[in-house]
């Protein structure tokens, strides 16, 4: 409860900044439409010249390019501007009012930031998702609607996960600014059914960077080829790797402290 | 429980400190092997703070000051040794700890640079689950004190630096520590900012018991504010104890003030070691050892032709920095 | 004059390696997205056949090329100016007797592109065993004919990319207004997909803008895919868009250190 109001907090906060800015609001907004017309070019130039994409139609990767979105807005929103935020905060020191505060420091460190537009961005995609579903001609149940968000929640939580981990190393490597370039790298990867990607290409994406986990799979799991079996292994993965991105805070915080040598 | 606000016994904090070389050759035999040092930034300090004081923590660049002040406020766990702040451990970093102290640090910021403070502020009160009339009786008054209301609703970048230490202070006071730690709470702040700050701090003192420990590089703010002052050098306790008994005990010394009723250029190295001082041109001063003081004056009264003459104790920035060096 | 610039280089290039780590990570960074198309068309050529007459080699050899030309052609003014403008840092460049965009600059983006292009050869042979591709179309010729429109082509994107980072001297939002021009460049410079397969309105003009000599026009030089037609019209193209980029940005300088010194950054 005390959360949810903090986060209330934060949110208005944010909402504040992104008014005392709202030329750039305004500039972001046009620039996210202008990037979204390019991706469906694109979709439109791979479709002029095939039928398929690794075994899925137009319908299929427009909305796969909407949960990409999804996934794309979860970085954009929170991802980066925290990173940012938690970077400068290593190197000018005030990471230790951070620590300092009676809140739990990777609540704080995930959601200082929020830009907050780009809520907006949310919209856009599940408008993707359901113009591209439908053009597909997919049939979708409610359960596998269900799995669907089941699997692109828990995806977006490996994903978060992979983050705290990422940032967490700056506690031991100080000068690690670099830390969230990989994860900005292969987040391209996710625009495009991972079956199109060479064998290596598709191991990294799924396991070790994994953008697939929160893309591609979900969006397998509406259409109904997803077994059961898989879809609970993917859901334990998200549980996992939060429990392990949790841990790995705790160490970091310790070992900024100097507890642990 | 004990009755003190801040009990320090053995406090130690050793860091080890990767040892390179240079040259290329040194850099890859460092990547298999590092050898580590050691850097003993606090060794074994120990003292006792009571509710309501205000303790003057000193000492050079690199003493440990700001260590200690880390592990006090617990963001720095201890090699070794045990310090209690309110009944806690602060490396616990139990909440209730946090909600009751505070550390400023002159040099970092806590508010956002690009929204006004009193947004910070507000989310200040949430983050402390300070309730509504708590946290507006607590502003009235920070605001009485420092006049904050007319720099609430600009962006903070758009502050002087003196306003935003204001803010900062402010931000970091709005739980009503009972303990507050400041590491430099007026550097970079002209005389007046610096003067401002430090009636506040006095005042917060009076009104709310508050315990400070204050670490600083402008001995005004020290002699301003503390009676009792810790100094520490290369990690060691060297002195604590009332500011006015620190020149007996490290430097007893007086200084012999005097002005000659003729043209100045006796030489006066015979009687003790001469010291400049700028603000007043027309005397002369010689530092000279208390026990000395009552041979020496006679022996200037018999010898020079004495117009005026002061005997008194050595400023006190004086005396610390010869206790540094020591 | 030269020694400026071989102090320069010395100095940015001493400064550049203590970097290195973070070239690295860039590098990782900027090597996905070709990546990611190569995959993709060679996957539709590979089911297909061909894609309007490219084969799954082509794509490939297109792709791979595309690596190294892009090193060569591309250059990072943006991130190397813009914040020096904004923080004030430009001020004590300015004061220098040497131009700080056409020397400094320059010689920064050199040094990077040295260094980067060092780290991008092993990355290089690494995704030439993974993809096997077959060079054969590559001629002597073909890379003698690319290496000037290479140059050419970074010295006008460079001027161009110099113009639009000036606009930080008017406003803040230089790197929205950038991604414009970034959008522009993706959609005509065959960083995407080869030209040919974009559609004939993109493919027409393109032809007459200075994008394509970053990486169409000379990946196609050195895989031998141009008739000679074509390479001349390309080459007439190019040293036409060489003087307008010149005093393009020569506008924009003079117009910029103006209001710079006016406002008194």
């Amino acid at each position: 409860m005390h959360y949810l109001k903090l986060l209330q907090n934060l949110l208005k906060l944010n909402i504040q900044m992104s008014l005392a800015y709202r030329a750039d609001t305004v500039v972001n907004i046009l620039l996210n439409l202008m990037w979204l017309g390019w991706e469906l070019l694109g979709l439109s130039i791979i479709f002029n010249n095939t039928e398929t994409l690794g075994g899925w139609g137009p319908g299929e990767l427009i909305a796969l390019l909407g949960v990409f979105r999804l996934v794309n807005t979860l970085m954009a929103a929170l991802i980066w501007p925290n990173t940012e935020k938690f970077n400068q905060s290593i190197r000018d020191g005030s990471m230790d009012y951070t620590l300092l505060q009676p809140v739990n420091s990777m609540f704080l460190t995930t959601f200082s930031r929020i830009t907050v537009w780009r809520i907006w961005d949310l919209v856009l995609a599940i408008i993707l998702i359901v113009v591209g579903i439908n053009m597909s001609g997919d049939i979708t149940t409610p359960l596998s609607t269900l799995t669907f968000i089941l699997l692109a929640v828990s995806g977006a939580i490996v994903i978060y996960s992979l983050w705290i981990v990422l940032i967490a190393l700056t506690f031991w490597f100080t000068k690690f600014d670099n830390n969230v370039t990989i994860l900005q790298a292969l987040l391209d990867a996710g625009r495009y059914p991972v079956t199109v990607y060479p064998v290596w290409l598709r191991i990294i994406v799924t396991f070790i960077i994994p953008i697939a986990v929160a893309t591609t799979i979900p969006l397998q799991a509406l259409r109904g080829d997803l077994e059961i079996s898989r879809v609970l292994i993917f859901i334990g993965v998200g549980i996992v790797s939060f429990w392990i991105a949790s841990n790995v805070w705790k160490a970091g915080l310790k070992r900024y402290s100097g507890a642990s040598s | 429980m004990s009755t003190e606000s801040i009990f320090v016994e053995q406090l130690s904090k050793t860091y080890k400190v990767p040892e390179r070389e240079g040259g290329f050759g040194a850099a890859v035999r460092s990547f298999f092997k590092r050898k580590y040092k050691d850097v003993n930034a606090v060794q074994k300090v120990s003292f006792r703070i009571e509710p309501g004081e205000i303790v003057g923590f000193l000492g050079p660049n690199g003493a440990g000051k700001t260590t200690t002040l880390k592990m006090l406020s617990g963001l720095l766990h201890p090699t070794g040794g045990k310090a209690n702040v309110l009944g806690f451990t602060p490396w616990e970093l139990k909440p209730d700890y946090l909600r009751s102290m505070t550390l400023v640090m002159g040099q970092r910021n806590r508010l956002s640079w690009d929204i006004p403070a009193a947004d910070s502020f507000l989310l200040n009160q949430a983050i402390y689950r300070l309730p509504d009339n708590e946290y507006k009786k607590t502003y009235k008054e920070l605001d009485e004190l420092l006049e904050l209301e007319p720099l609430m609703k600009k962006p903070v970048r758009n502050l002087s630096l003196g306003e935003r230490m204001k803010c900062e202070i402010a931000a970091g006071l709005l739980h009503r520590p009972k303990v507050l730690f400041l590491d430099e709470p007026t550097i970079g702040l002209d005389i007046t900012g610096q003067a401002r700050i430090r009636e506040f701090l006095r005042e917060y003192n009076r009104r709310t018991g508050a315990t400070i420990l204050l670490t600083s590089h402008y001995m005004a703010d020290v002699t301003a504010l503390c009676e009792r002052i810790i100094i520490i050098h290369h990690g060691n306790l060297k002195y604590d104890g009332g500011i006015n008994d620190l020149s007996r005990r490290i430097a007893p010394f007086k200084l012999i003030g005097i002005r000659l009723s003729e043209a100045d250029s006796h030489d006066l190295s015979g009687y003790g070691s001469e010291v400049q001082n700028e603000e007043d041109a027309e005397k002369r001063y010689i530092r000279v050892r208390a026990d000395e003081v009552t041979r020496v004056t006679s022996r200037l009264l018999a010898d020079l032709p004495i117009h005026d003459i002061t005997i008194a104790d050595p400023p006190i920035e004086d005396v610390i920095e010869r206790a540094f060096n020591e | 004059m030269l020694k400026i610039f071989k102090r320069l280089w010395q100095v940015n290039w001493a400064e550049q390696w203590q970097y290195r780590a973070n070239l690295l990570m860039y590098l990782l960074y900027w090597l996905v997205s070709p990546i990611i198309y190569l995959a993709v068309w060679t996957s539709i050529a590979a089911s297909k056949g061909d894609v309007n007459g490219l084969t799954a080699n082509d794509f490939v050899t297109y792709y791979m090329t595309l690596l190294i030309v892009d090193q060569i052609t591309s250059n990072i003014t943006l991130h190397i100016f813009a914040y020096k403008v904004q923080d004030g840092s430009l001020s004590s460049e300015l004061i220098r007797p040497i131009h700080p965009m056409l020397t400094n600059t320059l010689v920064n983006n050199i040094a990077f592109k040295a260094l980067s292009i060092m780290g991008l050869i092993p990355i290089w042979i690494v995704l030439f065993f993974l993809f096997q591709p077959n060079f054969s179309s590559v001629t002597w010729q073909g890379i003698a004919l690319a290496i000037p429109a290479m140059m050419l082509g970074f010295i006008i994107a460079f001027l161009i990319s110099a113009s639009v980072t000036s606009v930080a001297f008017w406003t803040t939002r230089v790197y929205s207004i950038s991604e414009f021009y970034f959008a522009l460049f993706l959609l005509f410079s065959g960083q995407f997909v080869p030209l040919t397969l974009m559609p004939p309105i993109i493919q027409s003009i393109a032809r007459y803008l200075p994008f394509q000599f970053s990486l169409y026009y000379p990946i196609q030089l050195i895989l031998g895919k141009l008739s000679p037609g074509q390479i001349i019209e390309g080459y007439i193209v190019a040293l036409i868009w060489l003087p307008i980029s010149y005093f393009l940005f020569n506008w924009v300088w003079r117009e910029g250190v103006k209001r710079y010194s006016a406002v008194g950054a």
